[in-house]
């Protein structure tokens, strides 16, 4: 047993010493280290932009940190963070202590229904009225006569919070059938009930439905849901995903940003089912 | 019950009564113990055909790639060992520090003593995020450890300590008083008694206590999201952030789209990981009774 804890003191007094050079200062090879914390739903993109980048730039380290969007603005407001992650817009307050907000992708979800469901789109105050159940039938709402079969997300889910932004709900105001996890057991159940609704990242739903999925985008507040209306900021479920700085950044934050918002990038940015930049950078 | 007592003469109908009563106590103790075993089973089930599947040595050997839906767990697995490394290097002395304190030099009754048992079942009973909160100002902030493997260790070890404490302390008062009267008639040493005769005895204590603190430490989130963090890069010392494998389930069922299945195996892997520890402090703490025991 003392040899257990000698060994662990070893590998801990190792461990302060290997350190050393990081604190000590500015040579060439001295690590440079970029501390990013904030939105959950950020995380794991940055993270993977993180290792691509250094990659990139030998002896840099991206270290990523999660915690919340409010979290996020405030470590960059405090100085704790190189760089904040907010899911988010600022608010004027955050915006006058000299934050800036700058996104790297989009993030957008849309209501799906099946293929030989005719209905063309819903308006924000029908969809509350399907979520909650005053609505059964989907002739209440311009569609057949059939009976309504309503998918949520379960609890904790990015989709879920940016869903209920956008109709003003309460998760438990939610009368939904069907509890789903993922976005691809959304198209699934959606795929396998004429009688469907439910939503998920546009990016899969466009991908799914071009690969002959029988499901279908419909429109919101007549807003077709398309990745380029949530490119272009038009769609109205649809946030922007914000690196946070105070003042303007400089030196590998700046390098990281710029990265971070580059076609290089948008592989990954698809791959978690956000939607990349367009071509100006808005 | 009442009945046969106050009516002996009508004694049918309430054996009758009784028996009915029996049975129905009998179905109800078989009924719950056989509810927390399927819920159990239950859950082990949905764990091993979810997740078994994606579940192989490449698994467990290498780098997790695209957020988690590809690739492995290899630096998490360190990261989480590292961690509960960490956690029982700090438990454990302090651990059976405080419990002989307060076993052996401290009455029932005695003022100190109670301040200090009082607090242990206060803090035995605190949320985990608070726990999180305080590890993130005292050990990131205040000792500036940062996100590390340190920070997140120790944090977890001001969770299990009040547990293995109160647990070391019960397997010290248990041993019977004279066993410490014989060591006095044998005019040996209190440091002697103490570590020939009392730790032994208490060793099957501390080992309870121990298993579930280190339950409770694997399968914590709350407290480690904010001390040893999110970072799923292999750590090279333990001044590196590193993520925990629970984290890891909770972002890849909650963050990241696509990576239910990989949470299935990285939640089964925790769940063999915590058997196995749980195993080898078991057969340690034999191994070490039987050491100390011995003339």
């Amino acid at each position: 047993m003392k040899r257990v804890f000698l060994a662990i003191g070893m590998l801990a007094l190792g461990a302060c010493r290997s350190k050393d050079p990081a604190s000590g200062s500015s040579g060439p090879e001295a690590e440079r280290k970029l501390v990013l914390t904030g939105s959950s739903t950020i995380a794991p993109l940055a993270s993977e932009i993180a290792k691509r980048f250094e990659a990139k730039h030998p002896g840099v380290r991206v270290d990523i940190q999660t915690g919340g969007s409010a979290r996020g603005i405030s470590d960059a407001l405090a100085g704790l963070a190189d760089i904040g992650m907010a899911s988010r817009e600022l608010n004027p307050d955050e915006a006058a202590n000299g934050l800036t907000a700058i996104p790297i992708a989009k993030d957008g979800i849309g209501l799906i229904v099946h293929r030989d469901n005719a209905l063309l789109g819903l308006t924000r105050q029908q969809l509350v009225s399907v979520y909650t159940g005053q609505v059964t039938n989907w002739r209440q709402v311009g569609g057949k006569d059939a009976r309504l079969t309503v998918v949520n997300k379960a609890e904790g889910r990015a989709t879920l919070e940016l869903f209920l932004h956008f109709t003003g709900l309460k998760s438990t105001d939610i009368q939904a059938s069907v509890v789903i996890g993922d976005n691809a057991q959304g198209i699934k159940t959606v795929a396998g009930n004429p009688d469907a609704i439910g939503y998920v990242s546009i990016g899969t739903a466009e991908h799914d439905a071009s690969l002959g999925t029988p499901i279908r985008l419909i429109s919101v507040d007549g807003v077709a849901a398309s990745l380029a209306t949530v490119g272009d900021g038009t769609f109205p479920m649809s946030r922007a995903l914000n690196l946070v700085v105070k003042g303007q950044p400089n030196g590998l934050a700046r390098d990281f940003i710029e990265y971070s918002r580059s076609a290089e990038v948008h592989d990954l940015v698809k791959a978690e089912f956000f939607v990349p930049l367009g071509p100006t950078g808005t | 019950m009442a009945d046969a007592l106050t009516a002996p003469v009508a004694a049918t109908p309430a054996r009758a009564d009784g028996a009915l009563r029996e049975t129905a106590a009998l179905v109800a103790v078989w009924g719950t113990a056989a509810l927390i075993a399927g819920v159990f089973l239950w859950i082990l089930g949905e764990l091993v055909w979810n997740g078994v599947g994606a579940l192989s040595w490449e698994y467990l050997t290498s780098a997790p790639r695209e957020a988690g839906r590809a690739g492995g767990i290899a630096p998490i697995l360190v990261s989480t060992l590292a961690i509960l490394g960490v956690c029982l290097a700090a438990t454990v002395p302090i651990a059976f520090g405080s419990a002989v304190f307060l076993a052996e030099y401290t009455s029932d009754a005695g003022r100190f003593g109670r301040v200090v048992r009082t607090s242990l079942d206060v803090l035995a009973g605190v949320p985990s995020i608070v726990f999180g909160l305080f590890g993130n100002a005292f050990f990131c902030r205040t000792l500036g450890l940062g996100f590390s493997i340190l920070s997140g260790g120790l944090t977890l070890a001001c969770m299990a300590l009040p547990l293995v404490i109160r647990s070391t302390e019960e397997g010290l008062r248990a041993v019977p008083r004279e066993y410490r009267m014989g060591a006095a008639a044998l005019a040996l040493s209190r440091t002697t008694t103490l570590f020939r005769l009392l730790l032994p005895a208490a060793v099957p204590g501390l080992t309870a206590g121990l298993v579930l603190g280190i339950g409770r430490a694997l399968a914590e989130t709350a407290a480690l999201i904010f001390t040893s963090g999110y970072v799923d890069r292999m750590p090279s010392s333990l001044l590196d952030s590193g993520r925990a494998l629970s984290i890891h389930v909770y972002d890849l069922s909650m963050n990241v789209a696509g990576g239910d299945r990989n949470a299935y195996a990285s939640a089964l892997v925790l769940v063999g990981l915590l058997l196995l520890v749980n195993g080898v402090a078991g057969a340690l703490s034999a191994l070490w009774r039987r050491r100390l025991a011995a003339p």
